[in-house]
């Protein structure tokens, strides 16, 4: 269950391996523990929106949640944060090669001190999980928190599970 | 192979030909730095980034942001001497932006007012010449930005004096400028930077400015990507991508 | 010319040109330096040649047109030999009396011999003259005697002869030889040359490079210049052996834009040496190869520091970078590089041709050779002195200089060029050797020596030099940049009577942090001129913000002029003073409007009854 959803950036690509008629988690990270999605389980209520707000810069930067929570029909949401592709497009674009992959969690992290603010790999995620923040200037995208996800750790639904 | 630096007496980890400021901020030393970037080479230009160097030929102060790390090299990052030139320099600096917070901040933390009276007008106000823009323009391959001039008198701004061919509009040199004085201006219509406008290239889901036409042209054409690559927002892609998930999951 | 296939190709020609110049050969040497040429020496040439033509010399007396004798100030400047005879501030009306007395008849033309200015005595030969007697010339011995564009001249005084023996040596021994000698850089720093020769030589890589410093963006230097417009060959020469020692194949000769003349006469005695082989492929059959380019700098002092250099060979700006990596590890297009001044490059050929222990037993254990200065300011000869290491001041400022114009009083002597510093009355008998200068804060820099009398306000001096330094700092630094600018306006605050004890502080203060912080030698120098004046000549700070006085009567806003009663009414003053400020009717005394005075001085010059009173 832990193949990564996306070998390639471009939507059409998504990987079968997570479709199904049993539903399988869309599966994120790698290796050792990976960050589980499980829209199925998920009740809408964007406590993994606050979370993440307040582990990345403190509340009243609810808009920069790097998670968010979007409605897909009656009662149904899908939560959509970053797939840490494998051939990721955000790095790919990078011209100055400021997002690379950490070691330990597998997630695709932005350094803040390589990032010249430049916005392209914002404009190139295919998913728009890439986030230019107009105030730092900076690209900002989920990095797992370092090994412990906030958005899995408050979510009341077990619909997010890192492990 | 990694190497053994000395900082404050504590031992450190690095690379050969690291800078000494990466490595110690790695660490966790505060060391004040403004024209430093790890994407550019070092220039050496605010003079804040001092520390002193206690091993080797010549020991004395230096900046950290442009030396190498060397096996067994020997800083320390604090010292009267290095509080007071740090000092000095900020007050320099100071003078030129006075509307700057980060060097607002320091001052406040160092205790620093100016005493002196400000230099002419380097152009754009609050700028201090440090030319992180230009060295992050061409970094990214515009070189639409240049500094000339000697002395007080130098400047920093488009290549020639007058709108530059080379430039796309992406903004990184605002978002690298450590007084933030570049200005830059966003409408609906396009952005307005360095005395040149910019068409937005826009969603064709919702209408939204995405990148400028020219900066989209150039990653396309630089990059070889193809050509619908930015053809849509971040909130619309993530909206698609919801309900292509959806459709998986049920 | 022709084609040199080895060592023995060039003794036979050398013995040739000689063979055809008896020691004794009679000739006119007319001097083509930039000096003389300033004062019309050009026009001499074809006099003379019209003249000796008439009087049926032709042929009979070579006639040569050379590079600068250093002793600008008389020219120009003629030489007759074999009899040595110097004329002085000659003139294309004297050349037929020249001719007819001296040439034709044999008699010395008394009146265009150099005087001395004090006792009045007439010199007859160059080296009897006091300017030349304490000198000792290696680097410019030969200036006066060879025809820089004739590579047979250059030959004839055993040119070319150091490097067939460099060949012979081998590179090794080269290297010892140059270290042996304790040659130090004549360039800035004094760094010592054949230890920079070593590691260039040491460093990795199998394409290094050599360049000759030639920017000399000094004000008031023209040491670099006039060795390389007078004597190019021998810059060659000692870059030739110098690449060879440290195994660089290529050259570049930096040189400044402003210096047309050297240029051509570079580029003509390299195209010299490549047509005889000198240049190029297997050099004198020793299967050594070299080449050089000649590169124009746009004129920026910062230019001359070695990594702002290199940038701007590298078409770039020219900035200076943090050094290590030295040049020598990696420099000019990455490769290891070696970089010394002219007159290092010019002194090298002196120190294979003749060996390490002759050449040391010149100027002081530490400081061995001969240093060329560019003696300028108040004093009553200047022009290029060389002398050698050790010399005390005095002897330079008053046995060669002559002494202070116009009976005036010493006050200090400015060395090492605008970073260098100002040395009072009290320092006169040190030594002049690279360590003792920096020791005083001074230094021996490239050889700039600025002499000021009692009439030169120090504050005025320390400014004028930060005024130039603070316009040629590149800008990089903020403390360079924005502390030399606040420096100057510091000091002029201080010069037009805004300073105080607080200024002071601030000076100090600041004049700490530029020198500690800047990135180049060009920052970290740029505060001598400051700190030596507040170290020599603070009593004449303080005047300026205690007591708001000039003491030299230089600083405007400070002195006022005031007519006092030996005013005669001649009325001169007032019909001369430009603002029309000086009020009075004939054989009635005088009377300056100061709020109109604009403290030109002009009064005090036409004032003939010394009757204009300075405070
Ligand atoms: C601002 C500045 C200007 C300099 N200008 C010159 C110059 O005009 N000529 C020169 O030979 N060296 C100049 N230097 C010194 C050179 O950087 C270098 O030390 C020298 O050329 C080395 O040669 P040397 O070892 O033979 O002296 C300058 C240095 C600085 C910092
Ligand atoms: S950060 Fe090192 S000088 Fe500016």
């Amino acid at each position: 269950m832990c193949a990564s959803p996306a070998s390639s950036p471009r939507p059409a690509s998504v990987s079968p391996a997570w479709s199904g008629e049993k539903a399988p988690p869309l599966v994120v990270g790698a290796v050792e523990r990976t960050l589980v999605v499980m829209p199925r389980r998920c009740i809408g209520c964007r406590t993994c929106e606050l979370a993440c707000s307040f582990a990345h810069g403190g509340p009243g930067r609810m808009a920069r949640a790097r998670i968010r929570v979007h409605p897909a029909g009656e009662k149904r949401f899908v939560q959509i944060t970053c797939l840490q592709c494998e051939n990721a497009a955000c790095a790919k674009v990078c011209p100055v090669q400021a997002i690379a992959r950490d070691e330990r969690t597998r997630a695709l992290v932005v350094s803040l001190e390589r990032c010249v603010g430049c916005g392209l790999c914002e404009a190139a995620c295919p998913f728009g999980h890439m986030h230019f923040d107009r105030e730092t200037r900076r690209a900002e995208k989920c990095d797992l928190c370092g090994g412990n996800p906030a958005c899995a750790a408050f979510c009341p639904a077990k619909a997010l599970e890192y492990r | 192979m990694a190497i053994r630096i000395f900082i404050d007496e504590q031992e450190v980890k690095a690379e050969p030909g690291e800078s000494v400021l990466m490595v110690a901020r790695r660490a966790g030393f505060d060391i004040p730095a403004l024209c430093y970037h790890e994407a550019v080479e070092s220039i050496g230009a605010c003079r804040l980034c001092l520390v002193e160097v206690r091993s080797g030929a010549r020991p004395g102060i230096s900046t950290s942001c442009n030396m190498k790390a060397e096996d067994g090299l020997r800083i320390s990052t604090d010292s009267p001497e290095i509080r007071r030139d740090r000092a000095t320099n900020l007050e320099l600096l100071l003078l030129r932006a006075p509307g700057s917070p980060v060097l607002r901040e320091l001052a406040a933390r160092w205790g620093v007012r100016p005493r002196l009276q400000p230099p002419p007008d380097a152009g754009i106000a609050n700028c201090i010449l440090c030319e992180l823009c230009v060295r992050v323009c061409a970094a990214l391959g515009h070189n639409a930005l240049a500094a000339v001039g000697r002395g007080e008198k130098k400047r920093v701004g488009p290549a020639f004096g007058k709108p530059a061919e080379g430039c796309v509009g992406c903004g990184a040199c605002l978002s690298v400028c450590p007084t933030r004085c570049i200005v830059m201006k966003d409408t609906p219509a396009a952005r307005t930077i360095w005395g040149q406008s910019f068409e937005f290239h826009r969603c064709q889901v919702c209408g939204q400015p995405v990148i400028t036409e020219k900066h989209r042209a150039f990653a396309i054409a630089k990059r070889g990507l193809p050509e619908d690559y930015y053809d849509v927002c971040e909130p619309c892609k993530q909206s698609q991508a919801s309900q292509r998930f959806a459709s998986v999951v049920w | 010319m022709p084609r040199f296939s080895s060592e023995k190709d060039l003794e036979s020609y050398r013995h040739k040109v000689a063979a055809g110049r008896a020691p004794d050969r009679r000739a006119v040497a007319v001097c083509a330096g930039t000096g003389c040429k300033a004062f019309g020496s050009a026009k001499l040439l074809p006099v003379f040649e019209a003249e000796l033509a008439k009087a049926s010399l032709k042929g009979k007396i070579e006639l040569r047109a050379t590079g600068c004798h250093g002793f600008c100030e008389r020219g120009p400047l003629v030489l007759i030999f074999p009899a040595g005879r110097l004329y002085t501030k000659v003139k294309p009306e004297d050349v037929p009396e020249i001719v007819r007395e001296d040439l034709a008849g044999g008699r010395v033309v008394e009146r265009l011999l150099y005087r001395d200015p004090v006792s009045g005595k007439a010199y007859e030969k160059e080296e009897d003259i006091p300017f030349y007697m304490h000198q000792q010339r290696l680097v410019l011995k030969n200036n006066g005697l060879l025809d820089p564009a004739s590579l047979d001249d250059y030959l004839a005084l055993g040119g070319y002869r150091a490097l067939a023996k460099a060949f012979a040596m081998g590179p090794e021994k080269v290297l010892e030889e140059v270290k042996k000698s304790g040659l130090r850089g004549r360039g800035g720093a004094g760094f010592w040359t054949g230890r920079k020769w070593e590691i260039c030589r040491a460093a990795p890589g199998p394409d290094k490079v050599i360049i000759c410093n030639a920017d000399e963006g000094d004000p008031g230097a023209f040491m670099d210049r006039s060795v390389i417009e007078g004597n190019p060959h021998s810059v060659l020469e000692g870059m030739l052996i110098g690449a060879f020692a440290i195994g660089a194949s290529t050259g570049c000769v930096y040189i400044r834009q402003e210096y047309p003349l050297a240029v051509e006469r570079l580029g003509r005695a390299v195209a010299a040496a490549r047509e005889a082989g000198l240049l190029g492929e297997n050099i004198l059959g020793s299967g050594f190869a070299f080449d050089l380019r000649i590169y124009r700098g746009g004129g920026a002092f910062v230019c001359g520091e070695e990594s702002a250099m290199i940038a701007s060979i590298e078409g770039r700006r020219g900035v200076p970078r943090r050094r290590p990596p030295y040049p020598a590890q990696s420099g000019l297009w990455g490769r290891p590089t070696n970089i010394n001044n002219v007159e290092t490059w010019a002194n090298v050929p002196w120190i294979i041709d003749r060996g390490a222990d002759w050449y040391r037993a010149i100027g002081t254990e530490k400081s061995t050779g001969t240093k060329i200065f560019s003696l300028v300011g108040k004093v009553n000869n200047t022009g290029l002195v060389e002398v050698p290491m050790g010399i005390s001041l005095r002897q330079i400022v008053f046995d060669i200089g002559g002494g202070i114009p116009g009976g005036k009083k010493f006050k200090a002597v400015q060395t090492g060029g605008p970073s260098g510093g100002c040395l009072p009355a009290s320092k006169l008998d040190i030594p002049v050797d690279f360590d003792t200068l920096v020791r005083e804060g001074a230094m021996m820099g490239s050889g700039g020596m600025i002499v000021m009398d009692e009439s030169t306000c120090m504050v005025d001096v320390a400014r004028y030099f930060l005024n130039f330094l603070k316009f040629e700092s590149c800008g990089n630094c903020t403390s360079c940049r924005d502390g030399l600018y606040q420096l100057h306006r510091l000091f002029t605050d201080i010069a037009e009577g805004r300073g105080s004890e607080h200024t002071l502080e601030l000076v100090e203060e600041l004049a700490r942090t530029v020198k500690a912080t800047s990135l180049c030698a060009l920052g970290s120098t740029a505060v001598n001129p400051v700190e030596s004046t507040l170290k020599y000549f603070r009593e004449e700070i303080l005047a300026h913000v205690r007591d708001r006085r000039c003491p030299a009567k230089v600083c405007k806003a400070l002195i006022t002029y005031t007519i006092n009663d030996k005013c005669n009414g001649c009325t001169l003053c007032a019909k001369r003073c430009p603002q029309q400020a000086i009020t009075g009717t004939v054989k009635k005394l005088h009377v300056i409007d100061q709020k109109k005075c604009i403290k030109c001085g002009i009064c005090l010059d036409v004032c003939k009854q010394d009757a204009v009173w300075v405070e």
